[in-house]
């Protein structure tokens, strides 16, 4: 390619593209915090945040601050070094899956060959984090969360593994990049309408939101896996839920809704990332209107969903696309 | 299922309150439980206790009225209506008919602004969010509309023995037109959001049911005995006040569960605006309130008025000696008997299911601890 | 108001108790049973098999008296039924013995184990067979403290907090003064 002599060596360019990340991450968590306090606001026919800034926009940065001031409460009887472990470990391994997922054709930190496996994986360790929060903090309430933040992720890693496997199929690559170039003419939502809705459903369920929001479940487990947590400790895990929504967003997008595919910008090549965007975000849209609008589902009603309707659904379609990719 | 050596090697005590968000109040229910199951909860009463009945026995019956209104803070109207009505009775006063109409208005907008609330907290308890605000934005016109009459908005003290303390002027008849138009609509948004919503029948249908001879023997009342499908509303079994002059029903329930009792809330919200309608059509002239005695004497000997409040059958049972003050004033309070069902009710469920249950019961903690 | 006295012939299914008639629109309730310690259970047991429901149980403080069976201990167990189907409302009142004990009804009406609990807390009476007889609106430290207990100068005789139809009049007759409102003044 003739833009790779313009680029920095390959060290730096990771360098730079972490620094990236990280400050996007902290920006993201801003706007979908402000974003779901607003979206709140208006469906439930109240203003929302009004007070600091144009419409209370710089709310979330005034609430982070007072997060940072406020001392870190460790309680007694909780085994200290998991206490303080588990909120990086909920943080830490969010960064890395933006790592490898393409704005735009040309904005992409690295391009693995196995980006898809890789995002799964690390998606997966978000759940430690839970465990050990839960565990760590030697709280019934917690420890409650934290199983059901388990047995939540095993039942629902399936069903996306088996729709992510559909699109797979279909493109014959787990590259991110190639699945996109693979959408030009059309978008795999079309041709793979079912996967995509288990993806979705899936998806809410995997970053622990509501209606499947088990794990914190305020109304039964005071606050789940995180009661004992205050300050920073609570905003990382925080950070790190809006994350892992941003990151299931964009992968839906990369699957099905054609990445950056979009009418022609010019500098389409680096451009595309709006249209990206536009994408990840209207999904995350979906998904905050979606937490506003329904009661939390029950726990066994939730495990029987995932694995009563939602795998074989997805083994019936991965089925139905192995036999069409083969005529 | 639950009686497996296992299960009864790890049992664990889980505290469930006094700051537990689904308690509404302070109220312990301690749990015994066997992973999320629950094998035994134990309600521990007494966190705002005050000692009402005590109050009452130490001051002339007319300095207990604000007591009243401080037990079921949410649905004050009918508790003043009983104390107010349990005096008129044992000392033969007479009220007027506009009083009466008036007592009627205000104690129905008060019991809608009750079930309101309840709405919005029990979908709280189960997981949706909205619903409250929508549920308080409603209220918040009821509160409106007691406050330019009562004073006050949450705890009245609006009746006065053979009375209540002001007339009601025609901003106030024509704001509860105004709001009855507005919740029927409402009511429109709530079944949408609510009622036909999946997940919230699944969370509610089959939960908790209370059958009515478990009903009977824990004495409940109110909208969760209704649940269970016998018709009690001592609005029509033991009319007081001039509730007979009106034409309404009793909602009830199917076979007693959580989304019965649900319902029964729901439509018993829109037979109250009927009530309200009717009377303010029928509304008579006259005055409002009567000629009393400066002090009243409370008679050797008991007396018992029961009332509906939006909880159930509240009643106050007096026993006087002549002088002022009561001898003894006992109250029983809805909420009290038809929490005592938990531990029956709540052996072997889920615990999300006991949230539920919790919420469909509709408690207001102070209620219970008086 | 006034609602109609329907006597739908409960009256009757009480006989074998010590009953009164009552009048409802005066005192709300329509029969008054007094009842022996040793008729409480099976008091209970018929209003249950007759389908009432249990309103509450409490007490009431008066003088202690010397009767033919003894020094009775001056407290009084209420018991307050009433029905779900029609408006019947009875009242069972029983005099509490000197060892401050009643047989508890709470294996027949569930729902008494709560006011029976309230009632050891407030007045101290024992309830022979409850299960649980923890405190339940006070807390345990408080255990022996009854607060609704009165104190000696305040007493008094049965006799005088007990309802009489004369006693209606003469309290209207000296409170026919001019009124104004007994709460804003």
């Amino acid at each position: 390619m003739e833009t790779i002599s313009i680029l920095p060596p390959e060290l730096i360019r990771m360098l730079i593209a972490v620094i990236i990340i990280i400050s996007f991450l902290f920006l993201n968590a801003i706007m979908m915090g402000y974003l779901e306090r607003k979206i709140a606001g208006h469906v439930q026919r109240r203003p929302g945040p009004m007070e600091v800034g144009f419409h209370g926009i710089l709310q979330m940065v005034v609430d982070g601050v007072k997060l940072l001031g406020k001392e870190l409460l460790i309680p007694f009887n909780v085994d200290r070094t998991l206490f303080r472990v588990a909120p990086l470990l909920s943080f830490t391994p969010v960064i890395l899956p933006l790592l490898v997922i393409p704005f735009s054709e040309k904005l992409q930190a690295r391009d693995l060959s196995l980006g898809l496996i890789f995002i799964v994986s690390m998606g997966s360790v978000n759940v430690m984090a839970l465990l050990v929060a839960g565990w760590g903090s030697n709280n019934k309430y917690s420890m409650f969360g934290a199983m059901r933040a388990v047995a939540q992720s095993i039942a629902f890693e399936i069903p996306i593994l088996l729709s992510m496997l559909a699109v797979v199929l279909m493109c014959n690559t787990f590259s991110l990049k190639e699945i996109v170039g693979a959408q030009q003419k059309i978008w795999f939502v079309v041709l793979q309408p079912v996967a995509f809705l288990i993806y979705v459903i899936a998806g809410v369920a995997e970053t622990n939101r509501a209606p499947f929001d088990l794990p914190e479940a305020e109304s039964e487990l005071t606050a789940g896996f995180h009661t004992e947590y205050s300050g920073m400790g609570f905003s990382l895990f925080f950070i790190g839920e809006y994350t892992n929504m941003f990151i299931v967003a964009s992968v839906a997008t990369v699957l099905f809704l054609g990445g950056w595919h979009g009418p022609n910008l010019p500098y389409g090549e680096y451009l595309g990332v709006v249209w990206f965007f536009l994408k990840v975000y209207f999904l995350l849209f979906l998904m905050i209107m979606i937490r506003w609008t329904y009661p939390r589902v029950r726990f066994d009603q939730l495990l029987n969903f995932a694995w009563k309707y939602l795998v074989p659904f997805s083994f019936v379609n991965i089925l139905i696309t192995a036999v069409l990719v083969k005529l | 299922m639950l009686e497996s050596d296992f299960q009864k090697q790890n049992r664990f005590f889980l505290n469930m309150g006094p700051q537990h968000p689904s308690t509404h109040g302070v109220l312990l229910i301690v749990l015994e439980m066997s992973g999320e199951y629950v094998l035994d909860p134990q309600p521990v009463l007494g966190f705002v206790h005050r000692m009402h009945e005590k109050m009452a026995e130490s001051r002339p019956c007319g300095g207990f009225m604000p007591n009243t209104a401080r037990m079921d803070y949410v649905c004050a109207l009918p508790y003043n209506h009983g104390y107010v009505s349990l005096i008129e009775r044992k000392t033969g006063i007479e009220v007027p008919k506009r009083a009466e109409y008036i007592r009627v208005i205000t104690s129905e907008l008060n019991r809608v602004a009750s079930h309101l609330l309840w709405l919005g907290a029990y979908l709280l308890d189960l997981g949706a969010f909205t619903p409250i605000l929508y549920g308080f934005d409603d209220r918040e016109h009821i509160l409106d509309i007691l406050e330019d009459i009562t004073g006050s908005r949450l705890t009245y003290c609006y009746y006065r023995f053979g009375g209540v303390y002001q007339d009601i002027d025609d901003k106030f008849v024509d704001a509860t037109r105004a709001f009855i138009q507005r919740l029927r609509k409402r009511f429109v948004i709530y079944e949408k959001l609510v009622t036909k919503n999946i997940i919230f029948i699944k969370r509610t249908e089959n939960i908790g049911i209370v059958s009515p001879d478990m009903a009977l023997r824990y004495g409940m009342t109110g909208p969760n005995l209704r649940g269970s499908g016998i018709a009690y509303d001592v609005r029509k079994n033991e009319p007081y006040s001039v509730y007979p002059e009106f034409d309404f029903e009793v909602p009830v329930g199917a076979q007693g569960d959580c989304l019965d009792r649900y319902m029964v809330r729901i439509r018993e919200m829109e037979q109250s605006l009927r009530i309200i309608e009717q009377a303010l059509d029928r509304l008579p002239e006259g005055p409002v309130r009567a000629k009393v005695p400066k002090n009243i004497k409370l008679s050797p000997g008991d007396c018992n008025f029961a009332v509906e409040a939006a909880r159930g059958e509240l009643s106050y049972y007096l026993v006087g000696d002549g002088t002022s003050t009561p001898y003894r004033l006992k109250v029983r309070v809805p909420s009290y008997s038809n929490l005592s069902c938990l531990p029956e009710l709540g052996r072997g469920i889920l615990l999300p299911d006991l949230v539920s249950i919790l919420g469909s019961f509709d408690l207001v903690i102070p209620e219970m601890d008086r | 108001m006034a609602p109609e006295t329907k006597n739908f012939k409960e009256d009757i299914l009480f006989h074998e108790f010590n009953t009164t008639e009552t009048d409802y629109n005066q005192r709300g309730y329509h029969l008054e049973v007094a009842l022996e310690v040793n008729q409480v259970r099976k008091f209970a047991q018929k209003a249950y098999d007759e389908g009432f429901y249990l309103v509450f149980v409490t007490g009431f403080h008066v003088l202690s008296e010397e009767t033919a069976e003894g020094t009775t201990s001056g407290l009084n167990g209420v018991y307050q039924f009433a029905r779900y189907d029609r408006l019947y409302r009875i009242k069972g009142q029983v005099s509490v013995p000197e060892d401050m004990s009643l047989p508890s009804i709470c294996d027949i009406y569930q729902g008494a184990s709560w006011h029976e609990r309230e009632t050891r807390d407030l007045y101290g009476i024992n309830f022979e067979g409850h299960p649980n007889l923890k405190p339940l609106l006070l807390s345990d430290e408080d255990r022996d403290f009854h607060p609704l207990l009165k104190e000696e100068k305040k007493l008094k005789s049965l006799e005088a907090v007990s309802w009489t139809p004369e006693a209606l009049e003469s309290v209207d007759a000296d409170a026919k003064a001019p009124s104004s409102d007994s709460i804003d003044s």
